[in-house]
């Protein structure tokens, strides 16, 4: 089979860490090859490299067996190569066709936008896709953001396409017609590379695998010869118990009542549309569902963060709807936000100043105008051992803190109950995306304990196997609407795959 | 009657233009995603290098060096916002205070006469001194110009016929053509665009130079077609009031043709009042109108935008890198 | 990588720098500053004008106890306002307008002289604190209207508290034209001249002692506030991430309401401090830009209250050098203003220095 990359001895340095340290890769005609590991393992650095967005500091890159040098990702995709980001690089306000001949080179001066328009709805029926050129891509779903995505690098021409984390927002159903193409590309003879952390996915749709971990290769193997244990291996350095965590729920009072609530969402549209919840004392109510189907809003407006449009949420009974952030902490509302790293913390301020973030306002750490410093460096102190968070001093600044420990940050904050003893109920959206195994154990060791000392949680997440582990009840949410929720007892991937896809959000 | 309100639409044209060069090219840099807030520096730049230009060599060479130094001066601003990722903001500004005080320093009667006699040793003594230059002749349109109240249309100087022509031209480029949207696309989402393989670094430079040279112009205008006697200041904040302009026009060239002389008319319209019986409120009062008015529309414009979803460029002023 | 300029001898490469002393920070400050003189040197003589002279003259200043003096006095008026725009900067507000606010300052000092002069309402002890109140107000109320428009309706302050400067200036035009000319002033459009009693003379009768303890007291109330209140706390935060300052419970409109108050009511005072200390009445163009200059000011000293104090007095030395360099040399006074711009953006490219480094890789052997 012919050879369509190399990658010989890529090392590529970040101020503080190698991200890749000495990496070999290889794609081939006509296969979809999985790159498997952990975040932080390296992966989007090194295709990043291959796009022409990073320069190596050290190694080789040979396409069809040429020895190339990519200054930019004009230089990859003029050799044939198209990369799909993970975060979708779409200018939203303008239109599909807009996008899908941004930078081409082929026309002249002026647009011919009837003849693009007829080889674009060609180009997408092939592959099954029905798609309007016309269209806005912030009137899409995730899925035709997608599709999109890889229209722009197919019309192009791309024999090599590059995936990353492509099913991360995707619906069961998305994913599964996403593998459809794919396959059917790589009969075309293309060459595909697969970003995932999911092992499910490696075994599906993958013929080979490269597993790496901390910038480092550790194998490459036919997706046949292995199992997904062996895999897990590989990924993450030691053998990996699926455990269950059996820590029973305590029937108690209502903590948390929400009814029929509306929320609006940043385009003006509801993005929550009726949904109606209860979580109990020392319980944890996990919410599934493909991430961008209003768990956000849900939760912003449970925090105080969003004036509900309709509905009510009432707190231990009393009617809290419409109250605004401030008087949410002092309800002892907890909320731990998605993307801590940008939405969780102040980077330029020290680490006793993110602590006190909340809490700043309350005695004993400052009268109506005056701060206590000497009390809050006290507690600080404290906090930082109580939550083992890694940091020089708690004057350095946050921004050096690792992301495990940025959310180890936010957890002290938050659960601590600096303000009001223990929280009544944590609201916890993604709380381990992004963060490795260790650090992602903590944060289910630290749910489990508050749950225990009868806290009420949420706890959104899209990882359905750490829903499983955790949840008491799980609601599955997509479209805005709660589609149903499942007890521990009948709770399974499938029922919930089935439930979240059942109104997947359509257009506009 | 008529004759009256030709004359309030002529003038209205005239001040228009200056309003309309300076946000054409403002709104090429915003939508690439550079605030240029030295819309004023550069104009008043243009304005005084026109000023000494055409007392050494004519009209048509000081309307070129008002380009060039519009473009030079916007470089600093793209050397500075683009490449060195400084805050857009301080950085117009600074260069706004540069075109301020150089323009002040350069045009002094002092520093004047040594450019002058370098540019020119042969330049005769009386130019030396004076604080005017020739204005910008008018160049009637045989037939039109000759049409009641649309006549004042076609009888400009040739640079407000090149601005009728700009705006549609600019707004062509803009919306139906690939480096129009190559520039639309840097200044909504730049990480889509660089992974495209526009480089998002010479696109946001072209686009400043090009405010740069717009704005040049419009200095050069403003000095030689409209108010051909040099003072120091003499744009008054006419470049911040284009700022306001390109916001209120939402970044749309043709709709910034309708807002310029929307301006034009509100300064127009003061003057006129001031002749009018209208002597009891102070021309002092009088003159603060247009810079009122710039901020009513700016909050017309905001108020406006939430319910019509029409927002700034995704990206303005925020520094783009690649690895950070 | 933005910049990354191939050449022969190799790459050039710009990279951030993970963090830096302040030694180094304040070494690249001053180093930026030698690189302005070294500009404007190279702009003065290409002109043919004497530049060793004029830098003997703008330095000279501070050596000349007189000359400092007046810097001294020059500089309360940038001070108090760079000490708002501390504020508001950190606040992430772009306050534009001090000059506007300075110039509101002005009016509500002299509204407060003439009060007394023609109507007497109030003991003449009394004019001073009330001149101090009433410049602080209007001059915050001036930056108010700005701050509110972003509060309220989400306006972006920029534009609109320079258009507001406009405004200004010419509410001082209107008034000394009009309605508080000095009778005896033979028409000229000035106020009545101030009385000792609304004069900065509180420390040996002399304005730039007693500024200099307006200004000193200026720098310890932003001091404080910004490092022990909890206005000063929220104020921070809303400058770092609204979004965040929300989530923590902040009320963000309340706080950009005081944050813009409390900068414009400081520049407020800085106008008092023209019309009682430097000049003794209103006229137009009181301040030949200190609100401008100001800006610079704030930038220069990094938003530290103390940093201002030194850079203001700094400045106030150029604005006293304009003028000898006017008389004593004939270089024109707008050259003040050429050069504090050139300060400023050598200032700014000394930030870009001190944030990222420059590095120079040895070529490769490149197969391709």
């Amino acid at each position: 089979m012919e050879r369509l990359v190399e990658l010989r001895g890529i090392v590529k340095r970040f101020p503080g860490v190698a991200a890749n340290d000495g990496v070999d890769f290889e794609l081939r005609c006509g296969e979809v090859h999985a790159l498997l590991g952990e975040n932080g393992a390296g992966k989007t650095t090194l295709v990043n490299i291959l796009y022409g967005l990073y320069k190596p500091d050290e190694g080789e890159i040979y396409v069809r067996g040429r020895k190339v040098e990519l200054k930019s990702p004009k230089d990859a995709i003029s050799l044939g190569i198209g990369m799909v980001h993970q975060n979708f690089k779409l200018v939203e306000s303008h239109t599909v066709l807009e996008n899908i001949i941004l930078g081409l080179k082929e026309d002249g001066l002026k647009i011919d936008f009837e003849r693009h328009r007829g080889r674009i709805i060609k180009l997408a029926e092939k592959y099954g896709w029905r798609i309007d050129p016309g269209a806005r891509i912030w009137q899409l779903s995730a899925g035709e953001k997608q599709q999109v995505e890889l229209l722009k690098i197919l019309y192009r021409g791309a024999e090599i396409l590059i995936l990353d984390e492509p099913t991360s927002v995707l619906t069961h159903q998305e994913t599964r017609r996403l593998f459809e193409a794919l396959r059917r590309m790589a009969r075309e003879g293309k060459g595909i590379i697969f970003i995932t952390h999911k092992l499910n996915e490696v075994m599906e749709v993958s013929d080979r695998v490269t597993v790496m971990r901390k910038g480092r290769v550790i194998i490459t193997k036919e997706t046949r010869e292995t199992t997904k244990a062996e895999l897990a291996n590989y990924m993450i350095g030691r053998p990996v118990v699926f455990s269950q965590r059996k820590v029973s729920a305590q029937p108690g009072a209502t903590v948390l009542k929400i009814v029929d609530l509306k929320v609006s969402g940043d385009r003006g549209y509801p993005a929550v549309n009726g949904v109606s919840l209860e979580v109990e004392r020392g319980e944890i109510l996990g919410i599934a569902g493909v991430s961008g189907n209003g768990q956000v809003e849900l939760a912003e407006a449970i925090a105080g963060l969003r004036k509900p449009l309709a509905g009510r949420i009432l707190l231990n009974g009393a009617d809290v709807t419409g109250m605004d952030a401030g008087r949410m902490i002092e309800f002892g509302v907890a909320y731990i936000p998605p993307e801590g790293n940008k939405l969780g913390i102040v980077p330029e301020f020290r680490v006793v100043d993110n602590l006190f973030l909340k809490a700043y306002r309350y005695p004993p750490y400052s009268n109506k105008l005056l701060l206590n410093w000497g009390k809050m460096l006290e507690k600080a102190r404290e906090l930082v051992k109580e939550f083992g968070v890694v940091t020089p001093s708690v004057f350095s600044k946050a921004r050096s803190l690792s992301g495990g420990n940025i959310q180890r940050l936010i957890l002290a904050r938050e659960l601590s109950g600096i303000v009001g003893g223990t929280p009544r109920l944590i609201v916890a959206t993604y709380p381990t995306k992004g963060l490795d195994v260790g650090a992602a154990e903590f944060v289910h060791d630290l749910l489990l304990r508050y749950k225990e000392m009868g806290s009420g949680i949420i706890f959104i997440s899209e990882d359905l196997e750490e829903l499983l582990l955790l949840s008491d009840r799980i609601a599955v949410m997509s479209g805005g609407r709660i589609r149903g929720v499942l007890t521990r007892g009948e709770a399974d991937a499938e029922k919930i795959g089935l439930l979240m896809s059942e109104a997947a959000p359509q257009a506009g | 009657m008529i004759e009256w309100i030709e004359s309030v639409l002529a003038l209205t044209l005239q001040v228009g233009t200056v309003y309309l060069l300076a946000s054409l090219g403002e709104i090429y840099a915003e939508r690439s995603g550079i605030l240029n807030l030295g819309l004023e520096g550069i104009m008043i730049m243009g304005a005084a290098s026109s000023f000494i230009f055409t007392l050494a060599y004519g009209h048509l060479a000081a309307i070129t060096v008002s380009i060039i130094v519009g473009v030079l001066m916007s470089l600093i601003l793209a050397l500075m916002a683009v490449y060195m990722r400084l805050n857009q903001t301080v950085a117009g500004l600074a260069l706004t205070m540069l075109g301020l005080g150089l323009s002040g320093f350069l045009a002094s009667p002092e520093v004047r006469k040594v450019i002058l006699l370098a540019l020119n040793p042969s330049l005769p003594e009386k130019f030396l001194a004076i604080q005017e230059a020739p204005k910008l002749p008018e160049i009637p349109v045989p037939t039109l110009s000759e049409i009641p109240v649309i006549g004042c249309f076609f009888r400009q100087n040739a640079l407000v016929y090149f601005s009728y022509a700009a705006a549609p031209l600019m707004w062509f480029i803009l919306f139906k053509t690939r480096p129009g949207l190559s520039l639309r696309s840097v200044g909504e989402n730049p990480a889509a665009a660089d992974a495209m393989g526009v480089s998002v670094f010479k696109v946001r430079c072209v686009a400043t130079m090009v405010s740069g040279g717009f704005a040049g112009l419009a200095g050069a205008y403003l000095f030689l077609g409209f108010q051909p006697f040099w003072q120091e200041g003499l744009t008054a904040g006419k470049g911040f009031i284009a700022l306001s302009l390109v916001i209120l026009s939402t970044w749309n060239p043709l709709r910034a043709l309708l807002g310029a002389y929307l301006f034009g008319g509100v300064e127009v319209i003061q003057y006129r009042l001031q002749l009018f019986g209208l002597g009891a409120l102070s021309p002092y009062l009088l003159a603060m109108l247009p810079y009122l008015v710039a901020i009513a529309a700016l909050v017309a414009v905001s108020i406006g935008s939430v319910r019509k979803r029409i927002g700034a460029p995704a990206s303005l002023g925020i520094p783009y890198s690649r690895e950070e | 990588m933005p910049l990354k300029i191939e050449t022969r001898l190799g790459r050039i490469r710009i990279e951030r720098r993970i963090g830096y002393s302040k030694l180094y920070s304040i070494s690249m400050t001053l180093f930026s500053l030698a690189l302005a003189f070294l500009v404007i040197s190279m702009i003065l003589a290409s002109l043919g004008l004497d530049t060793i002279q004029a830098f003997l003259v703008i330095f000279g200043i501070f050596v000349k106890p007189s000359l400092l003096l007046e810097s001294v006095k020059q500089s309360i008026p940038i001070c108090l306002a760079a000490l708002g725009l501390s504020i508001a900067f950190k606040m992430n507000f772009w306050n534009i307008g001090a000059e506007g606010q300075i110039y509101m300052g002005m009016i509500a000092s002299t509204g407060i002289v003439l009060l007394h002069e023609y109507y007497g309402l109030f003991h003449a002890w009394a004019v001073m604190p009330l001149m101090l109140l009433a410049s602080f107000l209007l001059g915050g109320a001036w930056c108010l209207i700005a701050g509110a428009l972003k509060a309220r309706l989400g306006v972006n302050e920029i534009l609109p508290t320079l258009m507001l400067n406009y405004v200004a200036i010419l509410v001082v035009e209107f008034l000394v034209h009009g309605p508080w000319r000095d009778p005896k002033g033979y028409g000229f459009p000035l106020s009545t001249p101030f009385p000792k009693y609304a004069k900065l003379n509180l420390v040996l009768g002399e304005p730039a002692y007693t500024g200099l303890l307006l200004s000193t007291l200026g720098a310890a109330a932003v001091f404080f506030l910004l490092e022990y209140t909890r206005p000063g706390f929220e104020i921070k935060v809303v400058g770092q991430n609204p979004s965040v300052a929300r989530y923590a419970g902040i009320k963000v409109r309340r706080t950009i309401l005081l944050g813009s108050f409390l900068s414009g009511g400081l520049a407020g005072i800085g106008g008092l401090s023209i019309v009682s200390g430097i000049i003794g009445r209103l006229r137009p163009g009181a301040s030949p830009g200190y609100g401008y200059t100001a800006i610079i000011v704030a930038a220069l000293a990094g938003l530290n209250p103390w940093l201002v104090m030194a850079a203001s007095i700094f400045f106030g030395g150029l604005l006293t050098a304009g003028g000898v360099l006017q008389m004593s040399m004939g270089i024109p006074k707008a050259a003040v203003q050429m050069i504090q711009a050139v300060i400023f953006l050598m200032i700014l490219v000394g930030e870009f220095v001190k944030r990222y480094r420059i590095v120079f890789e040895k070529p490769r052997a490149s197969a391709s």
